[in-house]
């Protein structure tokens, strides 16, 4: 047997024969390799190794020797004998590798898109692995940003929830309130009505029966007289007669003179309507509408809380690279997977299966979505929006060209039946999809599960292709895959099933077991689109519903929009105005005076409706009938209630900012309502008042009574009168009247009772849809009551209303109360503080019942209640107006009086000036800064702030998103103005500096300082403490002379550029040198004066190469991979670059010293953008040196010739500077290297004073 | 480096399996193309009772070229020159990738049992096997005891 084998065996290879060819010499040799590489090329001759016999090669060369049948059959028949396993490679032909040149069986590796040997390929998918697992590190630590958008995406969630529910209690109490007046109104009518009658009946009645006595009377007389007149019969004196004759001329006087009052009695009550009913059910019908704002902002999602930017191109570079990604993603909803164009990420095919050839970086868009990064893309000409939309688009149609490269292709014969093996026993398609990044969970793949199962031992990673032993297609028939998960596309069908045909004779068995596969695959790819369909809408709905929500909320906030849902603003018209004064002076007459005032005030402008309010002045002062009290009564002591049940809720409403239109509507249709309904009451009142007068007219029964009942209502009305006097007296500040609460209710409660009859106001004032105030304002004359007027309304219509025109409110108050008071609210005292806290604190406990004292009203003129609103808003907000506190401390201080403002971040939010406050919270809103007609009417404070470079771009508001989203570093930094601590001073001694120049963070936010002139690099841990130093002067390995710039990798390593030495020194996480590169000179890979330095997530290494006035890019191994940048000023070129600092989405930013700017690029060395100019001003620089940025792309620039340290948005907009010159705590002198540590610590090498700051 | 041909390995293995008798050839630890070799002088002949270490190098292309070999134990003999070069033919033009490393070896320790003077690599060796093989002879046994036996 083991002869046979023997003979079996090629004596080249001594291995099986494989496709053995008999040379005429007679031995056999397999034709590849060993026959192949005993051609003698020149003589075209073979010689046989066993014999020498030297054959002329045939024409077509080895392969044209016979094959050795005889052999293949004894090949055969050995195998079946021995049942050993057909050699895998048989069949296969052997190729030169593509990368090893090495001849050898090659199987098609997806890595390099190329055929290539087991040995490369192997190797391949150990780079591959580390890749992933390496990208799969980044994942896991950018997964936190996912995490981050889910909670908020929860929060947003609540929110519309909370939203939606206090809106359908509004409704609610709307609808009960108006069912109420409703009823009310209608009880009280009927009553009034059964009264009338009743009254006139009575009257009628009684006349009736008088007159019936009296002719009767007078009847009996006349017959008394016709009897016994004419008898003369002596039974009359004189003295009777004349009393007879007497009573019978007053009889006939009587009778002569008796008129009958008619028209008294024939009036007829009648139901007069204030409105016209049609119009007062279409009003009631449609007392509300739901404003559901719209989405005017295409890229604003629900995930991230507001990209409140205007979709400015240049602005939109900016972001962050999560940022990017969802929008990415939204974009992928609206146009992607909306008409079914987009594809997932593994281009649309299934995991495992890789029909298309990708270049390296394409590959690495193909893996996470939010990796589709900047980095890899090449097209940085067109828009970001395009661009991403592009890319995706980009993935598709390369897919597709390549893939149909690739099944006509003729060179890929082998390989596309290898790529089809490998496609079949995989799917991907009922794998849990993540619904935006089309992500599939590799867990569920069915491929995947197989594989974990067959190695369970096997770890994560190899779940990737990748790392996947490579399969031989032999194997792969004999596990078919599930059938129906199979999706394949129809030219590889195709293809297949003729490759099939064609390699039927060397493979039926495989032939027999792919037909049936094949078929059902037919059947399949029917089906597919449905498939495909499927998670689409779903995904794409499911973005707009959080698109929607955050739009909703956004959309809240802005309120600037929606002008068909804008308030009715019946109340702006001055005569509205005058005219709810009048009706509110009316009655609460005799109140303070200021209202008394007011309504002088208003009577002089000539208002309409005077004589109702003369009228109503009367009826309120006149005995109102019994019922009529009554009804005012239980409105006033009923009422309360609800209204402040309906006004808390509304603050909570506010509080959370997601005010709504409606409720503004409502309220502010309440106002005239308030008014209207006082007139309409006074109208209504007629009917009764005419009873009474003819009641009073009539004969005194009922007089009596009357003037009982009518003490009782005075008694009433005083009660009433009471708590408008308060009212009018609340503007004070400290008028302590608790007590009068429920009363005051009762006022506001009756004027939003009375408020929805009165819609009919609402048409004549559509033209006064805009929701701001100045227009109002302008057109109200600077009267004062009219202020005070106005202040009331809009202390309530403040609470309704979305953010800006709270805002804006605000400030009107602010100046009212300024202007009214003669003690400004502003200086508010500490009862009242404490009040507003109270207030905030009920507020937040959702308390109902929550009383709003003076106080409380008091303190929203001043800002104490809105700060409460405000620390609801998110820390954002009170870092933010921490940020401007401290930014414009002095100012606000010194307006806000409260003590407590000084002291402790907290109190500071909400002690801050009201003004600070409502811009800081319209800010953490993303909404704009009102515009300058607004802005002249603010005060100095908001002017400031306007002023101030921190306008709110949409860098601001995309960091206030950032910053909402828990995250924020910019908030952060905008609360830095102290020295946290400092390291070093002047010294050769460990934790001394002698001119440290750059700086950076190490493992464990560890610092790491190249201490120049001692020509070593001190490492110390986060809070300061020395750590370890290494190196000395010298130029040896290890050794430095003057470094300058200091970096650490991902992986710990030290990268030092040793800038006298000219070279780059690489050193472990222990210290220990490892590598250096480089040397002086001008070609690539050689330095000048290496400065900064900096490395990016993928280990490559930039170097500021500052006298050759370029940028060098490095692999870590020291490679050289690239530069940029030429001597000169243009964009892209650079003039003695100092540092550097790559960002985490490749932004590369460079500080172009000689040229005072920051210039940022991409990783190919094309320039994004570029910043600033030399100067002293904000956002200006001299010599900047040190950069530094955060992982949320905001850039620390230490502009040295300022002695400052500027802290700049991710777009390059100014976001605050800090520090000067000197050697204080907080001050500079020589500013080399900045650093930013993960947990928001700015790291500035102090030079000249040869310590490090921390910030 | 690339991965070892499957041949070498095969080889490799047969050598270690089924030894060929007064030849034995380990690969280095660091390097599976060099051997460490060992042959013992043939019998009948002045190397007789020698143990003679070599090293042999399979190139990058082998079979398809020959193994290097050169002596590394100093022997006396017209076909093997100072520096331990081996003349022998199938080491050169002669060969064949049929052969491997065991007939390599076996071809040397034949070369041993045979010298041939007529294809000279040593020149003066080959001069004197020529013109006094005795002695020569004898001057082979003499470097055999002392360079080949003293291990």
């Amino acid at each position: 047997m083991e002869q046979f084998e023997q003979l079996l065996t090629c004596a080249i290879c001594l291995d099986r024969y494989r496709n053995p060819k008999l040379l005429p010499c007679q031995h056999s040799f397999c034709m590849e390799p060993c026959l192949e590489g005993l051609v003698d090329y020149v003589r075209r001759q073979v010689k046989c190794p066993e014999c020498r016999a030297e054959h002329r090669i045939p024409y077509q060369g080895v392969q044209g020797f016979p094959t050795n049948v005889t052999l293949q059959r004894f090949l055969e028949l050995h195998i079946e004998i021995t049942g050993e396993l057909p050699d895998p490679t048989s069949g296969q032909v052997m190729e030169r590798c593509n990368v090893c040149s090495e001849k050898a069986y090659c199987s098609f590796c997806y890595h390099c898109d190329k055929k290539i040997c087991d040995e490369c390929k192997g190797a391949h998918m150990e780079i591959l692995r580390r890749e992933i697992s390496r990208i799969n590190n980044q994942i896991r630590r950018g997964i936190h940003r996912l995490q981050d958008s889910l909670s908020l995406v929860e929060k947003n969630t609540q929110n519309i929830q909370t939203n939606c529910l206090s809106v359908g209690e509004e409704v609610e109490e709307i609808y009960r309130r108006l069912t109420k007046a409703l009823k009310d109104r209608t009880e009280y009518l009927r009553g009034e009505i059964e009264r009338y009658l009743g009254t006139e009946l009575r009257t009628l009645t009684s006349l009736k029966e008088n007159l019936e006595q009296e002719i009767s009377n007078i009847l009996s007389n006349c017959d008394l007289a016709d009897k016994h007149m004419n008898e003369n019969v002596d039974i009359w004196d004189d003295c009777e007669l004349m009393d007879a004759k007497e009573i019978f001329l007053k009889t006939i006087e009587f009778i002569r003179n008796f008129e009958y009052e008619n028209t008294d009695y024939s009036r007829r009550i009648r139901l007069i309507l204030a409105h016209d009913p049609n119009q007062l059910v279409l009003h009631v019908a449609g007392y509300g509408d739901l404003n559901i704002a719209n989405s005017n902002n295409p890229f604003s999602q629900g995930t991230s809380t507001g990209l409140l930017q205007p979709p400015g191109p240049g602005l939109m570079r900016s972001k962050s690279d999560h940022r990017l990604a969802f929008r990415n993603q939204d974009q992928n909803y609206e146009r992607g997977y909306g008409d079914q164009e987009s594809e997932p990420v593994l281009g649309g095919r299934k995991f495992g299966e890789r029909a298309t050839q990708k270049g390296h970086g394409d590959r690495y868009g193909y893996r996470g979505g939010e990796y589709g990064g900047d980095d890899y893309d090449h097209e940085g000409s067109r828009s970001a929006r395009s661009k991403y939309s592009s890319r995706f688009r980009r993935r598709n149609t390369m897919a597709d060209d390549e893939s149909d490269n690739e099944t006509r292709g003729v060179r890929f014969h082998d390989q596309q039946q290898k790529t089809q093996e490998r496609e079949r026993p995989l799917d991907t398609e009922d794998v849990t999809k993540g619904p935006l990044s089309g992500i599939t969970r590799l867990a569920d793949s069915p491929r995947v599960m197989k594989k974990l199962q067959e190695n369970p031992t096997g770890k994560k990673k190899e779940k990737e292709p990748a790392a996947q032993p490579p399969k031989q297609p032999q194997v792969v028939p004999k596990r078919p895959p599930p059938p129906t998960t199979r999706q394949v596309s129809e030219e590889d069908e195709i293809s297949r099933i003729k490759k099939q045909n064609k390699g039927a004779t060397t493979s039926t068995e495989t032939a027999t077991t792919e037909t049936r596969p094949a078929t059902e695959r037919a059947t399949v790819e029917e089906r597919h689109p449905v498939q495909r369909k499927t998670p689409a809408p779903e995904a794409q709905s499911s973005a707009e519903d959080s698109e929607e929500s955050s739009n909703q909320q956004q959309q809240q906030r802005k309120s600037t929009v929606t002008p068909a849902k804008t308030p009715p603003t019946a109340t702006r018209r001055p005569s509205d105005g005058a005219h709810k004064k009048a009706a509110r002076s009316a009655s609460s007459d005799s109140s303070s005076s200021a209202e008394s005032s007011s309504s002088s005030a208003v009577r002089s402008t000539g208002a309409p409706f005077t004589t109702e309010e003369v009228k109503q002045k009367y009826l309120s002062r006149s005995e109102a009938p019994g019922a009529q009290t009554k009804s005012f009564q239980s409105r006033f002591l009923n009422k309360p209630t609800p209204a402040a049940s309906v006004q808390s809720k509304r603050e909570e409403e506010e509080s959370e900012t997601s005010s709504e239109e409606e409720t503004e509507s409502e309220e502010e249709s309440d106002e005239p309502s308030s008014k209207k309904s006082d007139e309409k009451m006074a109208k209504s009142d007629i009917g009764p008042l005419l009873a009474r007068s003819a009641h009073a007219r009539d004969s005194g029964t009922d007089f009596s009574r009357k003037t009982e009942q009518s003490p009782i209502n005075r008694s009433k009305y005083s009660t009433n009168e009471e708590p408008s006097s308060r009212y009018g007296s609340r503007r004070r500040p400290n008028s302590a009247s608790t007590e009068e609460e429920p009363p005051r209710y009762g006022y506001t409660s009756r004027f939003l009772n009375k408020s929805k009859s009165s819609a009919a106001l609402a048409p004549e004032d559509d033209d006064y849809t805009t929701p701001r105030y100045d227009p109002e304002d302008s057109k109200y004359p600077s009267g004062r009551s009219k202020y005070m007027a106005l202040k009331e309304r809009r202390q309530r219509l403040a609470r309704s209303r979305s953010s800006q025109q709270f805002g804006a409110d605000d400030d009107d108050n602010n100046d009212d109360s300024s202007v009214t008071t003669p003690i400004s609210p502003t200086t508010s005292n500490p009862s009242a503080y404490l009040a507003s806290r109270g207030y905030g604190t009920s507020q937040s406990a959702h308390d109902l019942s929550r009383s709003r004292s003076t106080h409380a009203l008091k303190s929203k003129d001043n800002s104490p209640e809105r700060s409460s609103a405000a620390e609801k808003d998110g820390t954002a907000l009170s870092s933010w107006a921490r940020y401007l506190k401290n930014k414009y401390g002095s100012r606000s201080g010194a307006k806000d009086k409260d003590p407590t403002s000084t002291s402790g971040a907290s109190a500071g939010t909400q002690g801050s000036s009201s003004s600070s406050s409502a811009a800081a919270r319209r800010l953490s809103l993303g909404l704009p800064l009102r515009s300058s007609t607004e802005l002249a009417s603010s005060d100095d404070d908001q002017k400031n702030m306007l002023g101030s470079p921190t306008t709110p771009t949409a860098a601001t508001a995309a960091g206030i998103a950032a910053a909402a989203a828990g995250t924020s570093p910019r908030s952060q930094y905008l609360q830095k103005c102290q020295q946290l601590f400092q390291i070093g001073s002047r010294g050769s001694e460990a934790g001394c500096f002698t001119w440290p120049r750059g700086v950076a963070v190490g493992p464990d936010n560890s610092i790491v300082v190249a201490d120049s002139s001692n020509h070593r690099v001190q490492v110390f841990d986060s809070r300061g403490r020395f750590l370890k130093e290494f190196g000395q002067y010298g130029s040896g390995e290890g050794e430095f002379d003057c470094l300058a710039g200091v970096a650490v990798n991902r992986i710990g390593q030290y990268i030092i550029a040793d800038r006298y030495n000219h070279r780059i020194q690489v050193f472990d996480p222990s210290g220990r040198f490892l590598r250096s590169f480089g040397s002086q000179g001008t070609s690539d890979g050689r330095f000048n004066y290496p400065w900064g330095i900096a490395t990016d997530a993928l280990g490559f290494i930039y170097v500021c190469d500052k006298e050759n006035h370029r940028i060098q890019v490095f692999q870590s191994d020291g490679t050289f991979v690239g530069k940029f940048g030429t001597m000169g000023t243009k964009e892209g070129q650079l003039e003695h670059p100092h540092y550097i600092a790559v960002s985490n989405t490749n932004r590369v930013i460079v500080s172009d010293s000689n040229n005072h700017r920051i210039q940022i690029f991409d990783v190919n060395g094309k320039v994004l953008s570029s910043f600033g100019k030399e100067g002293s001003e904000d956002g200006e620089f001299k010599f900047p040196r040190g950069v530094a940025v955060d992982d949320q792309g905001y850039i620390c620039v230490a502009d040295s010739g300022n002695n400052r340290i500027q802290i700049f948005h991710p777009d390059g907009t100014f976001l605050r500077a800090l520090g000067c010159w000197g050697s204080q705590k907080g001050e500079f002198k020589g500013l080399e290297g900045v650093a930013m540590t993960p947990d928001g610590h700015i790291l500035v090498c102090d030079r000249e004073n040869h310590r490090i700051q921390v910030f | 480096m690339a991965a070892l041909p499957r041949r070498i390995i095969k080889e490799t293995q047969r050598l270690m399996q089924e030894p060929v008798p007064g030849i034995s050839a380990v690969p280095d630890d660091s390097n599976a193309r060099y051997f460490h070799v060992i042959v013992t002088g043939p019998e009948d002949s002045p190397f007789e009772g020698g143990l003679f270490k070599l090293e042999l190098f399979l190139p990058e292309d082998y079979p398809m070229s020959a193994p290097k070999v050169r002596f590394i134990t100093k022997i006396y003999h017209p076909n093997i020159d100072r520096l331990g070069r081996i003349c022998l033919d199938i080491l050169k033009d002669k060969w064949s990738p049929a052969l491997q490393i065991r007939t390599v070896l076996l071809s040397i320790q034949a070369l041993l049992s045979a010298p041939n003077p007529d294809d000279p690599l040593a020149n003066d060796v080959a001069e004197l096997w020529k013109v006094n093989e005795s002695e020569a002879i004898r001057n082979a046994k003499e470097w055999t005891r002392r360079y080949a036996m003293d291990n």
